[in-house]
């Protein structure tokens, strides 16, 4: 009897033996993994997905606007080379303001129509982009691991490869989401350091890009409406202008030209001195 | 009168001597970083710790004079030892080394995660940083001709102000939600 309970005792030994064990494994391995730091996944085949198809909505929307912008500004250089601007009452001029004010309203209505399209690819994006940098670099990375993974990226392809930041970039819309679509789809097993700024760039951009497309819309009706009374003056208000070149400057990158934000690469040399101070 | 006279020269003798008598501390560091480094630390192992701050700086124009590549090393070297002296402490020496020569910024570290301790004040870091560039600029641009360095700290305090604004953007939607 004694040696049946000393049996008992000793496989309860030996099972909370191996449960033990079977925990520090478990334990141990999360810690093992932060020694190399945790992955940072910013672009998952969701994100992707959000990008691709927010590049092809841009590109649908540039292609219908194309051919009416390039209208608009053959008849504002008509109207500025006629010097129309402030000649009441001269027949030649009417006409091209009213040709204008058309034009200007065939761009509002493809506007009206595609904007709400676009208004959902681009907050998918940003909202798809959102929980990622919040879950992966707001909330499982330090501000030292952040600084990490950004010094991390010294190569020079991986700052070659990359398009420019912020949306100073002077390209079209669609051809900047094709160039973050292949940067990310390409690189986002590796170099997620470069991957970091990249996310935070186009989190930016679609952050701007959907406010302005909600103030955008806002206004388009009041711009319709404005521009039918003025149809039967013929003007071209400052407004009409100034969306005009708020519509090229988002879709087209035109006048814009401010310096990048990123330097010139650095690859730290193999001499490099490194103290025994050093983070 | 005459003996007047004398007490009065005897006193200004007696207080002229006093008033010459050299600060032990007090030192002319000249060109030669490596002996300005040793005469440094003989005069903090001699009682002058109060004045490391000012040797330090004194170092460093030093180096900003004569700059070299080798500065970095000597800094390093130099920390160590006034850490090993029991001057400095540890982490002192590590936030002095760093914050002047090396890429990383001492401004932006932590143990948290970055939505709770960073964003809150991301505006100061963002601003501490700025200042500690100023300082990379003398360590590592002036002081050991490095400029590639600087450059790239000056790249990281840019990408960090990027990738700070959008993640705390993230943080504070995620909050409101």
């Amino acid at each position: 009897m004694p040696s049946a309970i000393n049996n008992s005792t000793r496989r309860h030994e030996y099972a909370f033996g191996i449960i033990l064990l079977a925990l520090v494994i478990l334990g141990s391995a999360p810690a093992s993994a932060g020694v190399s730091g945790p992955v940072v996944r910013l672009f998952p085949t969701t994100v992707l997905e959000d990008i691709r198809e927010t590049g092809q909505v841009a590109e649908e929307m540039e292609n219908n606007l194309q051919e009416v912008i390039n209208r608009m500004d053959m008849q504002q250089q008509l109207f500025e080379e006629s010097l129309c601007q402030g000649a009441d009452g001269d027949q030649g001029c009417d006409r091209i303001g009213k040709q204008l004010g058309a034009t200007y309203l065939e761009m509002l209505d493809i506007m009206s129509e595609r904007l709400p399209e676009m208004e959902r690819a681009v907050n998918n994006t940003r909202s798809s982009l959102e929980k990622r940098l919040r879950q992966e670099l707001g909330q499982r990375t330090t501000p030292t691991s952040l600084q990490n993974a950004l010094l991390g990226e010294t190569t020079s392809s991986a700052q070659a490869d990359r398009p420019a930041l912020r949306g100073r970039s002077g390209v079209r819309l669609s051809d900047r989401f094709k160039q973050y679509y292949n940067l990310v789809s390409t690189n986002r097993e590796g170099a997620s350091k470069s991957l970091a700024v990249v996310a935070s760039d186009i989190y930016l951009d679609m952050d701007e890009a959907s406010h302005l497309i909600a103030a955008t819309q806002e206004e388009i009706g009041r711009a319709a409406l404005m521009e039918q009374l003025n149809q039967s003056f013929g003007m071209i208000t400052p407004e009409m202008a100034a969306v005009v070149g708020g519509v090229k400057e988002i879709l087209f990158g035109e006048s814009m030209g401010e310096a990048a934000i990123a330097a010139p690469p650095y690859a730290i040399g193999e001499a490099d001195f490194v103290s025994p101070l050093a983070m | 009168m005459l003996r007047y006279l004398i007490c009065l020269s005897a006193l200004l003798a007696v207080s002229a001597c006093t008033t010459a008598k050299p600060d032990y501390c007090a030192v002319n560091l000249r060109d030669n970083l490596s002996a300005a480094m040793n005469t440094v630390e003989t005069k903090l192992a001699g009682g002058c710790e109060y004045s490391f701050n000012s040797y330090f700086n004194s170092l460093l124009t030093i180096a900003e004079a004569n700059p070299s590549k080798d500065n970095k090393m000597l800094f390093s070297d130099h920390l160590m030892r006034v850490n090993d002296m029991g001057v400095i402490s540890r982490r002192q020496a590590e936030g002095l080394y760093n914050r002047y020569f090396n890429v990383k910024f001492v401004s932006l570290q932590g143990d948290y995660n970055t939505c709770s301790q960073t964003c809150p004040v991301r505006a100061q870091v963002l601003s501490d940083m700025q200042a500690e560039l100023h300082d990379k600029e003398l360590g590592l641009m002036r002081a050991s001709a490095d400029s590639a360095s600087f450059y790239r700290a000056d790249t990281l305090l840019k990408e960090t102000d990027l990738v700070l604004e959008a993640t705390c953007r993230a943080c504070a939607a995620g909050s409101a939600q």
